[in-house]
Formats: C-alpha cells, structure tokens, sequence
C-alpha cells in the first residue's frame, strides 16, 4: 500500500475509536441534547469514512460507510429510537467496517458487502424507521412564530422540535441584535451558552428593529428550566425572550401513541441539578517514526551533558571565569534552538501530501462520472502542520467532490459550450505572510445564483424580491443544510458538506471565499493561519524594537552616509523608489532620520509588482527564527507573529501588509502636501 | 443571575475587584511585559506563558481606570486566554445571593463589570470577562 496514504489510515484509525467510544456513551443515561451530540457525531464520523474510502477507491467499502450514515441520519431525525438493540446492531456495523478496512490496509480485496452479516437488522430499521402512510409527525406548526420563520425550518429542526416536545420538553426563544463587527463571536457564545443548558434546535435571521442597527436573529432552544437572566447577553443585545411550545400542548392522542410505540430505554433526566455542558475533547494524535523521537531524546541528552558541565564549572573552588560558561551557555541554547526546530519538524508534513490525497479520488470520481478531469497542482512544496493536514482534509475532499459533481459539465456539454472536452481542476497553495491559502479553480459552469437564491428563499434564508448580492448568495451555499441538489448521491449533494468546510476552515481561524462566472468556472479560497512557522528572517531595529522581515520578500538591503526620511526617494540600481520609515507603516513615532533601508517587494511576484524601500534604523543578520503567531488580541497590523529571543522578542512582519501600510502612509503625506 | 461561587478578591487599577474562579486559569508571578510595536488599545503587550504568547491587559486604556505605577505582584491568567496585572492579592471568598446587586448606573467600570458584590462594608465590582473581551475586541475594530 501506497505509504503516502499513512495519514488517512491513521485519521480511520481515530476516527472508529471515536466512534466506538460515542456508542459507547450512548448505552448510558444522558441528557437528550447530549444523546443528540453523540448520534450527530457518529453521523459525521461515518460520513467521514465514506468519504475517505472513496478517495481510496475502496468503492464498496464506501457504500457500507453511506449506509451506516443513513442509520444514523434516520436517528438524528428523530425516526429511529435509541435502544439497546440498536446500539448493539450500530456497534456491530462500525466493527464490520473496523475489520473491512484493517483487512484493506493488508491488502486483502475489497469484500462486496460488509454488513452483509447485519443485512437482516439494517433491513428492520430501515423499514422502521420508513415515513407511515400519512408522512411523519411534525409539531413544528406549535411555535409560536411567524409562517414565515416555520417555513425557514429544515427538516431535521422540524423533526427535533417534534421530538423535544413529545419528550416534555419546553421550547423557548431568543432574539438578540448584534453589532456587525462582533456578532460572529457574539453569536458564538451565545450558543455555547444555550447549548451548555439544553439543545439549541436552529438559529433563524430575524428582522432587525428600526431603530437599532447590526444584525438579529432568532435562537431557539430546547431545554427544562430556562433562565434569561444567566445568558451572557450584552446590555441591548437581548431583545427579547419567550415560550415558542408548551409540550402541554401536544395532542395527548399523539402522546399515547408515542409511548406504546417505543419507550425510549434512557430513564428520564432529572431536571435539577441542570445537565452540565458537552465535554469536546480535542487531542491531536501524532504519528511519528521511532528514530526521530530516538534522534530528539539524543539531542537533549547532549544538551542535559552541556548544563552538567556548565553547572561543574561554576562549582570548581576559585571559579572558572566567565569564558567557558559562556561558552557552554551559548552551545545550550543552540541546542535548545535545535530541539525545538526538531518538535516543529514532527508537527510539520509537506502539502503535497494533501495533493497525494486528492489525486486518487479524482481519478477515481471522474470514472465514476464520466468526467474527463485534467488536474493540476502547485505549491506542494509548502509546509503546514500535521494537525492541520488531518482537518483541511475532509474539508478538500468535500469542495473536490463538489467540484466534479456539480461544477464540471459533463464532455457533451462542454463540446457544445466550445470547451475542451476534458475539465479543468487546478488546486494551488501560497503563503501569504502567515497565512496558507489554497485556491480549488475549476473552468466548469459555475455557481447558479438564480438556483442558489431560489433554494434560499424556499428555506425562508432571505426574502423574495430583494436584491441580493453574488457574496451574499455564496455565503447561502455555506449555511448548514444548504443544497440545491435534490437527492443525495454517493460522491455529493447531502448539504452537509459545505457548511462543514465553512465550520473546519472558520474553527481553524480560516476563511473561505467563494467566487465564480457562470459558464467560466469558480473559485474556491481557503485561507488558513499558520500557528508556527520556521522562517529566515532578516533581522533589524527600529524605535527600539527588533523586527524579522521574511526573507522572502527582501529584495535589497542598503546602507549609506546619508540620513534619508520617508516620503522621500532613493536610488536602487538606477531605479527611483519611494522610501517610507517602518516606524510610520507601523504606527511608531517617527525618526529623526535613518541610515539604511530594506526594498520589499510582494513575494513570487511578476516583473510589475510594487517595489518600496523601508527605512529602518539598524540592520542585524539573518537567520532562522521560530515563529509563533500572536493570539487574536494581540494582533497588530503589519505583524505576523514574534519569537522570543536571547535579548527580547523579535516581531515578525508580514511583509505583505507592511507594503500597503507603506502605500498608504506615502500617499497621506501626498495629500498633506 | 447572581451564582454562589468562589470569587479571587484582589486589587488594580487603583480599586479592589472580584474575578470569578471559573473564569480563572491560573495565578502566576508576572514577567516582563514585552510591548508590540503600534500595540492594540487595551492591551499592553505579551508574556510568554506556557510556551505561547499571552496578551496582557492594559488597565490605563480603560475608562476610569488609574493608570498602574508600581509592579504587579501577580498575573491572572483568564480563560480565552488574556493576562491581566494585578497589585495586590486580598483572597478568595464565597458570597451568596443576597450579596450581589446591580452595578451602579455612574460606575465608569459598567462596561465590563455585571454586578458588585457585598464584602464587609464596601461593594466591589464584578470583572465580565466576555464583556471584557467584547469590549477589547471593540476598541480594535474603532482603530
């Protein structure tokens, strides 16, 4: 088997020990909103695992993972009870497919049914769980709400709201406004908050006061004591809270009906004290091969040997001087330096692995579609950390996957468009100061606005009739449960998979930007930061500080007798280029005057990029440095991240920004004049 | 609204307050404040702490706050991960419902302080550590 796939067996590997851990807190008594966690984290994992057969091309495997998510889709919804049986029948599945893959990873071929020794009770839920005659039970219609925010309901909340209220559960509402710059964050903790004491079923826009600006919306929660005053609203951002359903209020013919058909076996919850919030543990799991963690232990005797003999030294009667400590000193901290690049190293594995990870799966999927795809890579070179890796993956595959079923017309098509019959699918990664970012290009037809805006109007998502903005539209297709498809397939179209690239991508403090041409193509931005980063700096001062400029981006470095000021000129090989002090870009007090400059220019730029000489006050050397980025407060503009070093931190900049703030304090001094 | 639970008394910015315990990651003795270049209001600069960077409160960005002469004795270390000086360490207590009312409207802590408590003869304000943040967040989004 291909090494190269290491990674993925050992993210399956993970993901069927989480699996068989959740199932097994599912045999347990626990709160609902927890049972619901569980089951909507098994829905995932399995999810997961199809997908990742499928990169594989373990085809058959795939459906058996398709089918198990089915299961647990049915027992999200609310159509499938949690019952002993079931828990058994469920564990049974994940360790047929445990097995399946194991035997895979051996290379033994691939089975043609791997629950084919459950085929009888899959058969007896999937039939338990099929619609009656009469379409499924919906109490949706007891919110007290508007028509329009019913309809706006998906139908998994639809059925959550059924199944919280046949279960006595009171549903309640929360409209806060927030203020544009913060409501992401703002919005965040209040679900956590909500989650912590119930289940949050749906978050709704809602219409925003007159008299008030930002943006509102509609939080609706499911749980047995509710206490407004223990949310952490801001003053004004709550507008407003109250009952949506009384359970009191379902038919008591549905009632009765409910308990004869299937008691839940989970005893009921006490409501005092409050179910405390769902533990999420995150552990990032390590892979490493024997020798390196060997070489590390090595390297850190050597340095243990060096603190014994500085330590000897200094004991010695009379004293040794300073010279040999010193000495011993420093040779420490280079080690130190060492073992620390070392621990980076391990967290560190190149993009072309995610590359590798693509590929098969493509080929794979343009088989199955008929879609000739002509590939391409770029920037596999870069370097981004391992835990990174493992969740940029199932993100990928999704957008991948997306691409090929619904961007790439298929060859007729594209014959009768005047394209080349083959596709065209060019994933790239660049670093951009501290961030990575990819771009997923594919010349097929485009994201539909009309379908998008037409979808987003039927989930009650925005209004008919307005005007909407092709951003506004894009971000639509990110919402949770957003599809245009109208059937799920094996390779796309369920709606759970971009809302959870948005979620992976934001969760990592990433963005996703999507832009597209009908007929052209689109183009899908993934921006992710790097947390640590080993980067070759050039190393100088300015207003007492040290900074590192990337190397990278350093065109020219230049000292001379003459004083220059910015807003001046300088001459660089015959070349005129404005010159701007570092300490204006960054907002420091300005220097008298200043003897050197460093040019920058955009890194991997073409010949007409912008070029700007920075003044600075004192030139280092360069070296390599440890970078660490700066936590969201901290942030400053035009700084990247810093490393602590032996006589302060070094500031990193992110060369980048650093050359627009230049533009724009050069062009203030313009307008000054 | 109002939790019986362990408070951390302590003093800064020229006044006695309360920080929750449960927002509490940990006390440590403060180091070295490095300063960032064109630094964000509100915040002083960072402390490496745990081997990551931690920024640090800057208790004279903030309104009606005295601006810190001495040395802080102590750093707390809150979660979502903010540093912030401390002058003095009083203890921790306990203090039930009955001793908690709301802030005064003209206390110019309001912003980021949801309640002050009763301890002996005085009320001491209540630090929001969301409020906090929000309220730092906010004064980068006005640079």
């Amino acid at each position: 088997m291909d090494p190269s796939f290491d990674d993925v067996w050992a993210e399956c590997e993970d993901l069927f020990t989480q699996a068989r851990k959740t199932l097994a807190t599912l045999k347990e008594t626990q709160p609902s909103h927890v049972v619901q966690a569980s089951v909507n984290a098994l829905f995932r994992t399995t999810h997961t695992l199809k997908g990742m057969a499928g990169m594989l091309g373990f085809h058959s495997f795939s459906r058996a993972a398709h089918r198990m998510e089915d299961i647990f889709d049915l027992m999200r919804k609310g159509r499938l009870r949690s019952t002993d049986s079931l828990i058994e029948t469920l564990e049974a599945g994940i360790q047929a497919l445990e097995s399946g893959l194991a035997g895979l990873r051996r290379g033994r071929p691939e089975h043609e049914d791997y629950l084919f020794a459950l085929r009888r009770q899959l058969g007896e839920l999937e039939a338990l769980a099929r619609p009656s005659e009469g379409g499924n039970q919906d109490l949706s219609s007891l919110l007290d709400l508007p028509l329009e925010a019913l309809k706006a309901l998906s139908e998994y909340e639809r059925t959550r709201v059924t199944t919280v209220l046949m279960q006595g559960t009171s549903i309640y509402g929360v409209t806060v406004c927030l203020e544009f710059a913060t409501f992401d964050e703002r919005l965040r903790t209040l679900s956590e908050a909500l989650s912590a004491g119930g289940e949050l079923i749906s978050t709704l826009p809602w219409e925003v006061p007159e008299d008030r600006e930002g943006l509102a919306f509609l939080l609706i929660t499911a749980c047995r004591e509710f206490d407004p005053s223990r949310l952490p609203g801001l003053p004004d951002e709550i507008l407003g809270t109250s009952l949506l359903a009384d359970p009191s209020r379902v038919p008591d013919s549905l009632r009765e009906e409910a308990t004869v058909e299937a008691p839940p076996v989970q005893a009921p919850v006490a409501p005092d004290p409050p179910p405390p919030p769902v533990p999420v543990q995150e552990v990032e799991i390590l892979r490493l091969p024997a020798h390196r963690v060997e070489a590390l232990e090595a390297r850190l005797m050597e340095v243990g040997q060096l603190r014994d003999a500085a330590s000897l030294l200094m004991r010695e009667p009379g004293g040794a001087g300073t010279e040999r400590p010193l000495a011993l000193m420093g040779r420490i901290e280079d080690g130190l330096l060492e073992v620390q690049k070392d621990l980076l190293q391990m967290r560190m594995v190149k993009v072309e692995s995610l590359f590798a990870r693509i590929e098969p799966m493509v080929k794979s999927l343009s088989r199955d579609t008929g879609k000739p795809v002509k590939l391409s890579f770029q920037g596999g070179d870069l370097e981004l950390e391992r835990n990174l890796l493992g969740r940029l993956t199932e993100p990928f595959l999704h957008l991948i996957r997306n691409a090929l079923d619904h961007g790439l017309e298929a060859p007729s098509e594209r014959l009768a468009q005047g394209k080349l019959e083959a596709g065209s699918l060019r994933i790239s990664a660049i670093q951009r100061g501290r961030n990575l970012r990819f771009d997923i290009r594919d010349d097929g037809r485009g994201f539909d606005l009309a379908l998008i805006e037409a979808r987003g109007v039927a989930l009650g998502l925005i209004k008919a009739g307005e005007s909407h903005s092709p951003e506004r539209l894009y971000r639509l297709a990110l919402e949770p449960g957003f599809s245009t498809q109208d059937r799920a397939s094996q390779i796309s179209g369920r709606g759970v998979g971009m809302d959870v690239v948005r979620a992976e991508v934001e969760s990592l403090g990433g963005e996703i930007h999507i832009s597209s041409e009908a007929r052209r193509g689109s183009l899908i931005r993934l921006t992710i930061p790097l947390t640590r980063a080993v980067v070759n700096c050039l190393k100088v001062r300015c207003g007492g500080f040290g900074f590192g400029i990337p190397l990278g981006s350093v065109l020219r470095v230049q000292a001379g007798p003459h004083i220059i000021h910015g807003g001046s000129q300088v001459e660089v090989h015959g070349m005129s280029l404005p010159l701007e002090s570092l300490q204006a870009c960054l907002g420091l007090p300005e220097p008298d005057g200043q003897r050197a400059f460093v040019v920058l220019t955009q890194q991997g730029a073409s010949a007409r990029s912008v070029e700007v000489a920075i003044g600075v006050d004192e030139v280092g050397g360069r070296g390599e440095v440890l970078l660490r980025s700066l936590p969201d407060l901290a942030h400053s503009r035009g700084i990247m991240g810093a490393s602590p070093q032996e006589d302060g931190t070094l500031w990193v900049l992110d060369p980048e920004v650093v050359l627009g703030l230049a533009m724009d304090s050069l062009m203030r001094r313009v307008a000054r004049v | 609204m109002f939790d019986r639970g362990s408070w951390l008394q302590a003093r800064a910015a020229g006044r006695d307050l309360l920080l929750s315990t449960l927002d509490l990651r940990e006390v440590v003795t403060p180091t070295p404040v490095s300063p960032l270049p064109g630094r964000p209001r509100g915040i002083a600069g960072v402390v490496i702490h745990q081997g990551e960077f931690l920024p640090v409160l800057s208790w004279g960005d903030l309104p009606g706050c005295e601006v810190g002469t001495g040395t802080p004795v102590a750093l707390a270390v809150m979660r979502l991960r903010l540093g912030i000086p401390l002058d003095r360490l009083v203890g921790t207590l306990d203090l039930g419902p009955e001793a908690w009312r709301e802030t005064p409207e003209d206390d110019p802590w309001r912003p980021w302080v949801d309640a002050v408590g009763r301890v002996g003869e005085r009320d001491l304000p209540r630090l929001d550590l969301d409020r906090l943040i929000t309220l730092l967040r906010q004064f980068r989004g006005g640079r």
